[in-house]
């Protein structure tokens, strides 16, 4: 054996990030392919978890907006004895709106309270027959913003509303709002203990899955370690596959949930009473989207690194 | 230079793997590690992979305390070391070239660089024909040979082999031997663990002889020829 004891050795660092980057990935992907059927499983089951993930949010963003819908409908009504002239109207307007918590203002006359009556009574009118337009008194209506619309914020607008003057006898509907709203919080901790536990369960099964992938790789983390890998290198490669399944996943579940929700809305008239496209249905917002696949992806990455810490041993 | 001062090791509180062994071996050196089955002479090799620690005393390699290695220091110190198991570790599933280049990836070599590495190496061990072949096809002495090479393919300093000629007939042996002798001659250190008395007349070279975890006999032949 004729060889030079010192051969030359091409240094580690001689590989910059990317080309180390390239190599890791390059790398799972090659381990991918060679694990066709445990790839496919792992693939499976993150679509599946995140498939159950955005139909409980489909649902939840679906319903949440409805009760949304309906707590718009939480409005302080300011009733006057009389008409206002409309310099009192945009002055006592623009001292509303300057409240904190003021969404929208809207005065109504008695006209127009005439009116709205009249339309609410379609089919009645002759009840209305000889109803002089004085009988029904002049009111400003005052939507709120979202975060306002809480039992205790909004005793405390009222209680600022009351100190503007010029204002009317204030109403509400102080039990309705009450009831109302503690159903609303409920609603969305109701949602959030789900939604939570949902994702406790997904992060289980899913990091569980991969567990098992890495479980039968177990003889090559070895090796690779006896022969002087840093657990960075032995890692690498796992997280990056990681979140390549997580994120085809996370694209599966999103293309699945896509070709469900349009199958359901043109089948829907078949068999539901009413047509839920017109009944404000909506598909997830593409905030959710993004968050689904991010989400994907950080559970691939999770749960390879927590299968990991078990493996990569010295 | 590979020291052990009073080490013990308890895989279990009642039997010491090893206890209260001291042993020098100088760089270069040529060392059989003798004793039967289940003597420590595993044991022995591992602690100086860092696989193992001890429960008492010491372990330095290179000047460096192996015991105080944190988890990333111990890589880099593998790097330095070839190991060739007992039961090979090869992998069934990569072709012979995948299973020596590993060795070479973890240090970051260049691909073509490892090609060429990989390819020289298979050779002088004379299996490169067999290159793309899976491991579990190859014969006892092949796959000996495939794991030798993944041990040697980056010139370690230190070379450790467990039982390397277990189950192999004289000739191929006698082959194996040549091998190590060949990385000796270069500079390499070499510890072989054998219980097979035959391989360990082979040649006059140091006998440490382990018994029950104790050093019975530590003899330099090569001084007394
Ligand atoms: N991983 C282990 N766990 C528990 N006991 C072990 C382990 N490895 C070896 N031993 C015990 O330590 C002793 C020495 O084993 P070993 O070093 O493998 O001896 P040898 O290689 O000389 O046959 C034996 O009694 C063996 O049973
Ligand atoms: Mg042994």
């Amino acid at each position: 054996m004729t060889r030079s004891r010192h051969s030359v050795r091409p240094h580690a660092s001689a590989m910059g990030p990317w080309s180390r980057f390239c190599y890791f990935a390059a790398k799972a992907w090659a381990n991918l392919l060679n694990n066709r059927l445990v790839t496919a499983i792992t693939v499976f089951t993150i679509t599946l978890a995140l498939l159950i993930i955005s139909l409980f949010l489909l649902f939840y963003v679906n319903i949440e907006g409805t009760v949304d819908q309906w707590s718009r409908k939480v409005v302080v009504t300011v009733y006057f004895e009389g008409e206002l002239t409309p310099q009192e109207v945009t002055s006592l307007k623009g001292k509303v709106s300057s409240l904190q918590g003021t969404d929208s203002v809207q005065y109504i006359g008695k006209e127009e309270a005439l009116k709205r009556f009249r339309s609410r009574l379609k089919g009645q009118e002759s009840l209305l027959e000889g109803v002089a337009p004085d009988t029904l008194p002049a009111s400003m209506e005052i939507s709120l913003k979202k975060q306002f619309r809480s039992s205790e914020a909004i005793a405390s607008y009222v209680a600022a509303l009351r100190k503007v003057q010029g204002i009317g006898e204030i109403q509400y509907g102080e039990e309705w709002v009450r009831k109302f709203l503690s159903f609303y919080q409920f609603l969305r901790l109701l949602g959030l203990l789900i939604g939570g536990f949902l994702l406790l369960t997904v992060m289980f099964i899913v990091s569980n899955t991969i567990k098992l992938t890495i479980l039968a790789r177990k003889e090559e983390l070895e090796i690779l370690s006896l022969v002087g890998a840093t657990p960075f290198f032995i890692k690498a490669p796992f997280l990056i596959e990681g979140m390549i399944q997580g994120a085809c996943g996370a694209l599966f579940a999103i293309i699945l949930l896509v070709s469900g929700y349009y199958a359901f809305l043109s089948n829907a008239v078949n068999f539901l009473s009413f047509n839920p496209a017109d009944s404000g249905m909506i598909f997830l917002p593409p905030v959710y989207i993004a968050a689904l696949l991010f989400g994907g992806v950080t559970l691939g990455l999770i749960g390879s690194l927590a299968s990991l810490k078990k493996f990569v041993i010295n | 230079m590979i020291e052990l001062h009073n080490v013990t090791v308890s895989y279990q509180k009642d039997a010491p793997a090893l206890s209260g062994v001291n042993l020098k071996i100088p760089k270069g050196d040529f060392v059989f590690l003798t004793g039967p089955s289940g003597a420590g002479k595993s044991t022995l090799l591992r602690l100086v992979y860092a696989a193992v620690k001890p429960s008492h005393g010491h372990v330095v390699v290179d000047g460096q305390n192996v015991t105080r290695m944190t988890r990333h220091q111990i890589p880099f110190l593998r790097r330095n070391i070839g190991v060739v198991f007992q039961d090979f570790k090869l992998l069934q599933t990569r072709s012979v070239f995948d299973n020596v280049a590993v060795t070479l990836e973890v240090l970051g070599w260049e691909k073509k660089d490892i090609g060429k590495k990989v390819y020289h190496v298979l050779k002088q061990l004379g299996i490169e024909h067999k290159m793309e072949a899976s491991p579990q096809r190859l014969s006892g002495g092949e796959q000996q040979r495939v794991a030798l090479a993944r041990a040697l393919v980056n010139d370690p300093k230190i070379l450790l082999a467990d039982e390397p000629t277990g189950n192999l007939d004289d000739h191929n042996k006698d082959q194996i031997l040549k091998i190590f002798k060949e990385a000796n001659i270069r500079g390499t250190t070499v510890i072989i663990a054998s219980h097979d008395k035959r391989v360990v007349h082979y040649s006059h070279n140091r006998i440490v002889h382990l018994e029950k975890g104790r050093i019975k006999e530590n003899r330099d032949d090569s001084f007394q020829a």
